[in-house]
């Protein structure tokens, strides 16, 4: 099996505390993978650690066959994994258009992207010249998406994509995110476990900054014992 | 209509105050007749225009960095003994140009020596000790070297060698030169050799001793080109030291001007930029350390300040555009001025001196434009404006913020010293004029909002508008209506009648004028 992404046994600190105490992640290209667990568990924590923004202490995080880890968030970005963070991190000040611009990594990244970007997301067009903060929490979260699609990623990190949405903006995010896997390896960090369900082929369950169990989305859903031990409710 | 309702409602304090603020400034019209009030206008534009340099770079550093950079101040005085010392002393500044380009050259290759550190195996104890060994070695060649380099410089002790003497000279349209200085008990080649070893060896030993975590794969040109052109500047500085030298002073004092106001931007971006990557970069999770290690420098430029150019204060003169005088002066038209260079200029009967109340606010309205467009119109001002709201994210897409930092770091410390060099013909140079425009910016920021640009500027001109109508009324008196009273504020009333605004607007909007709301 092909991995575009293998995360072994990390450490992460914040400040003094230890959060992720061993950690791996192994992510087969072209999948859907969700990270699940409790609040705190270290889901988003391991998000960042992948991508620079909490350098890891010990272990090692290999991307597209070359050791990330220790490189400067930038440059690991710049490799090819885009970021959609927890309450999506819009440039309040920016207009649409400028959140899109300033992703690029090469000249003409928009321009080329564009269709594409806007083909799955109709609404933002029509919202191009407002400044970010004016934007709807769903249009935020699109824009968000959209954003780490304008550079040539192929690794999509995407943290609590359907919090604070309504049911039916939801689905519309969740039928992008699927559009998405076509063309890039997804990463997934989903409280929502109907939402994950349904979205991702592959689990990881984090619990207390280790991941304890991983594997077939589809045999998980039929497994309401592990489910209940670790997400608490199904 | 709605909306201008629902905005009008939400920003109802804002136009109140807004509203206040511009009574205020018709009413003091009325107090006084319409020449002492165009020029109490200017005037506070001007200083205004000052304040705003300083407080500009001050708002753009803070606003993405999150550092209160206390030096801010000082860099706009160092600017402008910088401005001084070009315009002045042209040969003091050619003889320095060798002995720095050299001295920066050996820094510039961080990324060879990280490659020559990450390859030398040594153990444990010898790897500590070899890097403290190069560091005294190269301090002993480069103060052998520095302590015998000619460098013709005035002296602070004699009183028609000091400073006050040459810029005086200057100002009376007779340049005094002195003896070019000569190299003496040590050849050039040897200075160049000495300068350039001493600095290779202080930043290899610097870059061992940090241990840097990242190190390039491989060398290319690229990491050796800006060592190759400051070095060879250096080299070529040296050997065109007299025609270069013949060349400034022979220049027409308005090029010259130029030329002085550019070399301080320029140095004030370089110390800025030095200052952002050695001394700023290790602390930005370290407020508190930050604070104390600006305010300190403070105090060291001062230090620094008086122990080069002296205590007593003097003047930078003005170029030959804005000292025109004789029959046609004051200037009556922009058109009569522009052919007679005249240093005033009647405006609606009052003489209004053209550099200090005419020229000065202009650059400030040009760079507010430029920086403005900067902002709103380039990539790199897109990027400043998502890095104050939330720079990691910046980071998580592909951007080097840390080079964002430096660079805006460096465009805040060159707005502070085109401050200062443009200050330096008006107001004059003196060791504490650092201390008072920095009072005046932080007093404006909070005027006008801190992380503002907009908010920078508003403030900065009210701060100059309140401070000059302060002073004209403790000429002329201010007549309180109702009364026979005529109220004078005395000086120390000045700057208090700022701070007491700035009190009212923080109680009345506690994010000041333009400020967004947190």
């Amino acid at each position: 099996m092909d991995t575009i992404l293998d995360v072994q046994s990390v450490h992460t600190f914040i400040g003094q505390y230890h959060i992720l105490q061993g950690v791996s992640l192994s992510i087969p290209r072209g999948s859907i993978t969700a990270l699940l667990g409790r609040n705190g568990a270290g889901k988003t924590t391991t998000l960042k650690t992948i991508l620079g923004l909490l350098p890891p202490r010990q272990g090692k995080i290999v991307f597209e066959g070359r050791e990330i880890n220790g490189m400067r968030s930038f440059d690991i970005a710049a490799r090819g994994i885009g970021f959609v963070p927890e309450h999506r991190a819009i440039f309040r000040d920016l207009s649409v258009e400028e959140n899109l611009k300033i992703a690029e990594r090469k000249k003409g990244d928009y321009a080329r992207k564009q269709d594409f970007i806007f083909g799955l997301f109709p609404d933002l067009k029509r919202l191009i010249a407002l400044p970010g903060a004016n934007l709807s929490g769903g249009q935020q979260q699109m824009l968000a998406i959209a954003r780490a699609l304008v550079a040539d990623n192929s690794l999509l990190l995407i943290d609590e994509p359907s919090e604070g949405l309504a049911p039916v903006i939801i689905e519309n995010v969740m039928a992008a995110i699927r559009e998405l896997s076509k063309n890039a390896t997804i990463v997934l960090v989903e409280q929502n476990f109907l939402v994950a369900s349904q979205l991702a082929e592959y689990y990881v369950i984090i619990e207390e900054g280790r991941s304890v169990r991983h594997g077939l989305m589809a045999e998980l859903v039929q497994d309401q014992a592990t489910i209940h031990r670790y997400l608490g409710a199904a | 209509m709605d909306n201008f309702k629902v905005t009008l409602r939400k920003n109802l304090v804002l136009y109140l105050t807004l509203g206040v603020l511009v009574s205020l400034l018709i009413a003091a019209a009325q107090g006084m007749e319409s020449k002492d009030f165009v020029i109490t206008f200017l005037r506070g534009l001007a200083v205004g225009s000052l304040t705003f340099l300083v407080a500009s770079g001050f708002s753009l550093i803070f606003g993405l960095m999150h550092v209160l950079n206390l030096a801010h101040g000082t860099l706009y005085m160092i600017g402008a003994y910088i401005a001084w010392t070009v315009f002045v002393r042209p040969d003091t500044f050619v003889d320095l140009l060798t002995p720095l380009a050299l001295l920066l050259s050996g820094f510039t290759l961080q990324g060879v020596w990280a490659f020559v550190a990450a390859r030398i195996r040594l153990s444990g104890a010898m790897g500590r000790i070899l890097p403290w060994g190069g560091m005294a070695l190269s301090l002993v060649i480069l103060f052998m070297t520095l302590a015998r380099y000619p460098i013709a410089v005035w002296d602070v002790e004699v009183f028609a060698q000091s400073p006050g003497t040459y810029a005086f000279m200057a100002d009376q349209g007779t340049r005094l030169v002195p003896e070019a200085a000569v190299f003496e008990g040590l050849s050039p080649a040897l200075a160049v050799i000495g300068l350039l070893a001493g600095s290779l060896l202080a930043a290899f030993s610097m870059v061992w001793l940090a241990h840097p975590p990242t190190a390039p794969q491989q060398l290319t040109w690229r990491h050796f080109a800006p060592f190759a052109v400051l070095s060879l500047v250096g080299i070529l500085a040296l050997i065109f030291n007299e025609p270069l030298t013949a060349w400034l002073v022979g220049l027409n004092t308005n090029w010259l001007f130029l030329v002085s106001v550019v070399v301080a931007v320029l140095a004030g971006m370089g110390l800025g930029g030095l200052m952002e990557v050695t001394l700023i970069r290790p602390l930005y999770v370290r407020h508190i350390y930050q604070i104390m290690l600006t305010l300190g420098m403070s105090v060291i430029g001062v230090e620094i300040v008086r122990a080069v150019w002296g205590r007593p204060e003097f003047i930078m003169p003005k170029p030959a555009l804005f000292t025109g005088s004789g029959p046609g002066c004051p200037a009556t038209t922009l058109a009569a001025w522009w052919q007679l260079n005249c240093a005033t200029i009647l405006v609606l009967g009052g003489r209004v001196r053209v550099y200090n109340e005419i020229f000065i606010p202009l650059v400030g309205l040009v760079v507010l434009v430029a920086v403005w467009l900067l902002l709103k119109r380039s990539r790199l001002g897109m990027i400043i404006r998502a890095g104050v709201q939330d720079s990691e994210m910046v980071e998580a897409l592909g951007i080097n913020v840390r080079q964002v930092f430096t660079l805006v770091f460096a465009l805040g410390v060159g707005l502070a010293a085109l401050g200062g060099a443009l200050a330096a013909p008006s107001l004059g140079l003196s060791y504490h004029m650092g201390e008072s425009v920095m009072l005046n910016a932080l007093v404006a920021l909070a005027i006008g909002g801190l992380t503002s640009y907009p908010g920078a500027a508003l403030g900065s001109v009210i701060v100059g508008l309140i401070q000059q109508f302060m002073i004209k009324y403790g000429q002329i008196g201010i007549a309180i209506p109702f009364t026979e009273i005529v109220f004078k504020p005395t000086p120390p009333i000045v700057p208090a009648s700022t701070i007491f605004l700035m009190v009212i607007i923080l109680l009345l909007l506690p994010n000041g004028l333009l400020g967004k709301k947190e």
